[in-house]
């Protein structure tokens, strides 16, 4: 905690001085909305998290040290290990990523600040929440289910504990956090960019968050949506992954899964982010293949949405779809290696500058690639059904996860940290991490490989004294122990720098991107000027008059997309991926033989179709009332406005009557499983519904307020939205109402 | 189950087939000579053959629903696309009309609706017994497919869309595919029980009926129209944003 709070006060730029503005500045952290501030505190949200997966990490390395080890029970190690995930992933790595891409991207495109700032606080303030309800569990008995909580071990009967719905609702305030985020980080780097940025001249660090939050939108809804079912079946009865009643714990890994992979990458491509800024800025060459690195990580993000099975192929899915994953899943690994060969392409008859960042940078290529090739192997279904729960695993995910994502974040911190505070760290005591974190990891990870293959299994509190496994096990203990000693060595180092460590200047490793161009740390405001963007070296173009870069693209006005409808764009297509799994589940659940095709007959149609009517004429008033107020006509916008907001209310009416019609016929949210997911996906739209008549209400008072007189009010953006619940019911209507009937 | 043979003796001479493809080939020859890009009109042609005159025709024909998948992603996806490379680089449609900027929208509706459209069960089960509806189904799929490509394969670069745009097209194209794809592959729904009713003595492949079993031959069929159609639209998607980054070699030889 004390480095929490000791590194904003030392993180205090020399221009700032004074008690009162020492201490309003402290205040200030609470409500700040600067997105250098907010990525701060990602970062240190991120660290606070670190060391506290990282002991329950050590706990486990420690339980598992010597065989027949009693330091820690069964039910603790599996608490542990849900927790070290859970943890390590949801509030350390993303939280570390969004914080470094909150700090930089702005600065990178040359903007002022995140296209949202108060909605960018929220998302930060939105971790400690989800962290305090994941660990408010201490209190009601941990989650003891993984961190992919399989049904049925995750259900009521097997786990009646409290601790699971606290994960479940620590994931769903987090992945909230995680999508606002990523719509924030589109709308910043399509709306935001200074004159003469052009995407094709954004820093591949811009460009690879740009696409990574793309995959955020669209992977995060999808684990929501699947949590608020397994909640369902945990408080209310319901079964959407019990076996009774036709449920499917099947469907949960397939729900799990199509957020669990694309969340791999989530991780991995902010990753190779920072080592393609920081692999070329120390071997003094632009980066190989700027075109390779950018559409490479298009393709990984695409690829990473259909490759899902392969996380299933112990559970029988059939020879054909294992097939088929198998040859997509190596598919994923040609991108991937481009990247690598790009990397090292960088660095070949570079000036190469060892300097800590690099020597990062290094390993994690290296690492990185060891753990691909380990996950090459895996998507062979034959080799994976060997290995699959093993501490091969172990080591395969450990290499990308810490040997590649957390190397990568290290290498980012010490290549940022001086613009960060405004000093240097020490490269001697870095050096001294960058070795033990090495070596530890290497030793902790590396030995894991042969363990899986002498057969240890996973998720083993302990085991047998067999041949080899009681060395190579300690040999793993050790390891974790030196990578707890370089974490220790690197706060040290964190906190003498913020005390005494030189001035960084401006730009003290050289760099070409814009961060570079303004002081450290950046003022309030970022930048006073910028140089002229033509290249994606603007400031190596600056220094080298005589030998600029050649220019990138051409320089018209940039193309500049409306931030109210970009960002409701995106969330559109969230949602749709919230309704897509909702409407998935729905088919799956109830396309089984036998299962809810008489109960679809007792459905009213013309009673739901009247009310439907209802709904879709709103979306037609909605379009006059823009159309009104396109004119400047206030009367007219105000009215249209009224008549959608009116049959909205009638539309959930109608829907609230059917749900009492249904309650009295006893077809209530428990009593089969057409009936669970007819209300689950019935009230979530009409949720939908409900928070759309909501913003219309809003945007109707401040219109009638006269708050945009002379001004287009974001009535166009909102109606976006209400446009798209319409539609989705046309989608409920279809696969809800109308297809039980005929399959 | 003699594969040498199917692949020996699998093919048909379809006049219709055959006449049709001549007439087109004539047809375009006369509109465009000799600054068509005859190359992808050969591909395209070579494709349209192998999905109506090869051993695969031979096995959609009632026998293989994985087979059906085969032939109808080349008929909607591969034999279009190639159509559209194969017009000269010249070409455009001169349309002022304010409707041809909704274009892309009718497209992308083209190119889901006629995966959804033709799978109804009804619809499938007619298409394979019988043979108008299936010549329909042909016809309606090379064009919709053709529809389809247009904004983003279109040789002049004013009617392809803007690379953002063509990217989120293809995306969401996938994404409709890949629903059908997925609840084919995941659940056991049927939508065409003509590929499990006893097949007429007279035909001649029914003993690869034994290649699958029912249940994997529909999970084949939809992971099909999942996986590498979705591969389909994420290459096109690649040659959008490497056209829009000032054309490495793959895009120079898409587009000369």
């Amino acid at each position: 905690m004390n480095h929490a709070a000791a590194a904003p006060a030392g993180s205090l730029g020399p221009e700032l001085s004074g008690e009162a503005v020492r201490a309003h500045w402290r205040l200030a952290w609470l409500s700040t909305v600067d997105h250098k501030r907010i990525g701060i505190l990602y970062l240190l949200f991120a660290f606070l998290f670190f060391v506290i997966g990282g002991l329950e990490a050590l706990f486990i390395r420690l339980q598992l040290a010597v065989p027949n080890n009693t330091l820690v029970g069964p039910d603790t190690f599996n608490a542990l290990f849900t927790m070290h995930g859970t943890t390590m992933i949801f509030l350390v790595a993303m939280p570390a990523l969004f914080g470094l891409a909150n700090y930089f991207v702005p600065l990178m495109i040359g903007a002022r600040d995140m296209a949202f700032p108060r909605l960018n606080a929220l998302s930060v303030w939105l971790i400690p929440l989800g962290a305090a309800l994941l660990h408010f569990s201490i209190f009601t008995g941990m989650p003891k289910v993984g961190w992919f909580a399989y049904a049925p071990l995750s259900e009521t009967p097997y786990n009646p504990e409290l601790g699971v719905e606290y994960w479940i609702l620590a994931l769903i305030v987090l992945g909230i956090g995680s999508v606002a985020t990523a719509v924030n980080l589109i709308a910043t780097v399509l709306c935001l960019r200074a004159p003469g940025m052009t995407l094709r001249r954004v820093p591949l660090f811009v460009w690879i968050n740009f696409v990574n939050s793309f995959i955020v939108v669209f992977a995060l809804p999808v684990l929501n949506a699947g949590l608020v079912m397994l909640l369902l079946d945990r408080q209310f009865g319901t079964s959407f992954f019990l076996d009774r009643e036709g449920g499917s714990a099947v469907l949960w890994q397939h729900i799990f899964w199509a957020f669990g992979h694309p969340e791999v990458y989530i991780l991995a491509l902010p990753a190779f982010a920072i080592v393609s800024e920081v692999v070329p800025v120390f071997s003094r060459k632009p980066i190989f293949g700027y075109e390779f690195v950018a559409l490479s990580s298009v393709a990984i993000a695409l690829l990473s949405f259909a490759v899902w099975a392969h996380h299933m192929f112990t559970i029988g899915l059939g020879r054909a779809a294992d097939t088929f994953f198998v040859i997509a899943s190596m598919l994923i690994a040609i991108p991937t290696g481009v990247k690598v060969l790009n990397w090292t392409a960088t660095m070949f008859r570079g000036r190469i500058r060892l300097t800590v960042a690099m020597k990062y940078a290094i390993a994690f290529v290296i690492q990185f690639t060891l753990g691909g090739l380990s996950g090459v192997t895996h998507a062979s279904a034959a080799l994976d059904w060997q290995t699959k729960n093993s501490y091969y695993l172990v080591a395969h995910f450990h290499y990308v996860a810490v040997g590649g994502v957390v190397f990568a974040v290290l290498a980012g911190l010490e290549y940022w940290f001086p613009k960060i505070s405004g000093r240097m760290l020490s490269e001697r005591l870095g050096n001294w991490t960058f070795w033990l974190m090495t070596v530890g990891f290497n030793a902790t990870f590396g030995i894991q490989h042969v363990l899986g293959f002498v057969g240890m299994p996973r998720r083993v509190y302990t085991y047998p004294d067999f041949t080899h496994w009681g060395w190579m096990n300690l040999v793993s203990t050790v390891g974790a122990c030196l990578m707890a000693a370089a974490g220790l060595v690197l706060a040290y180092n964190l906190l003498r720098s913020l005390r005494r460590g030189t001035s960084a200047g401006d730009n003290p490793w050289q760099g070409w991107t814009l961060e570079w161009a303004t002081s450290s740390p950046p003022p309030a405001h970022n930048f006073v000027a910028l140089p002229p963007l033509r290249s994606r070296r603007p400031l190596w173009d600056s220094a080298h008059p005589e030998q600029p870069d050649p220019p990138v693209g051409p320089s018209g006005p940039l193309l500049i997309p409306d931030r109210g409808k970009t960002s409701v764009w995106t969330l559109i297509a969230s949602e749709a991926a919230f309704f897509g799994t909702l409407l998935f589940a729905f088919i799956y659940l109830n396309l089984s033989p036998h299962s809810g095709r008489e109960a679809a007959f007792s459905l009213d149609l013309k009673m739901t179709g009247i009310f439907s009517l209802f709904l879709f004429s709103s979306s037609f008033t909605l379009w006059r009332a823009e159309a009104a107020e396109a004119r400047g006509h206030r009367a007219g916008t105000l009215g249209w406005l009224g008549l959608t907001i009116g049959p909205g209310v009638v539309f959930l009416a109608g829907q609230a009557m059917e749900y009492v019609l249904l309650y009295r016929e006893g077809a209530v949210l428990q009593s089969k499983l057409f009936w669970s997911s007819f209300y689950l996906v019935t009230g979530f739209h009409g949720f939908h519904v409900f928070a759309g008549l909501i913003a219309l209400l809003i945007v109707f008072g401040l219109i009638a307020g006269g708050r945009f007189a002379g001004r287009r009010s974001p009535l166009v953006a909102i109606g976006l939205y209400w446009h798209f619940v319409d539609i989705v019911w046309v989608f409920v209507l279809a696969t809800v109402y109308f297809l039980p009937r005929f399959l | 189950m003699n594969l040498n043979r199917l692949l020996l003796e699998g093919w048909s001479a379809n006049p219709w087939v055959l006449g049709g493809c001549s007439v087109f080939t004539l047809l375009f020859a006369r509109a465009f000579g000799t600054r068509a890009r005859w190359r992808w009109l050969i591909a395209a042609l070579a494709v349209v053959v192998l999905a109506l005159l090869s051993p695969l025709a031979a096995l959609a024909d009632g026998v293989l629903f994985s087979a059906h998948m085969t032939q109808h992603i080349l008929l909607l996806l591969i034999a279009p696309g190639l159509l559209l490379l194969a017009l000269p680089r010249a070409f455009t449609l001169r349309v002022a009309h304010p409707l041809a900027r909704r274009l892309p929208l009718l497209g992308w509706a083209a190119g889901i609706g006629a995966m959804w459209f033709w799978h109804a069960p009804a619809l499938c089960n007619a298409a394979a017994v019988s043979g108008p509806v299936r010549a329909l189904q042909t016809l309606s799929l090379l064009a919709l497919g053709t529809l389809f490509w247009w904004p983003i394969l279109a040789p002049a670069e004013r009617d392809r869309l803007l690379p953002g745009h063509g990217v989120a097209y293809l995306f969401t194209a996938c994404l409709g595919c890949s629903a059908l794809g997925m609840i084919l592959t995941l659940t056991p729904v049927e939508i065409c029980s003509v590929y499990q009713a006893p097949l007429a003595a007279s035909q001649p492949w029914a003993d690869f009926r034994g290649l699958f079993s029912a249940q994997h031959d529909r999970q084949i069929g939809g992971l099909l129209m999942w996986i590498p159609m979705c591969s389909v639209y994420v290459a096109a998607i690649m040659l959008e944003l490497s056209r829009w980054h000032g054309a490495p070699a793959a895009a120079e030889e898409l587009s000369s």
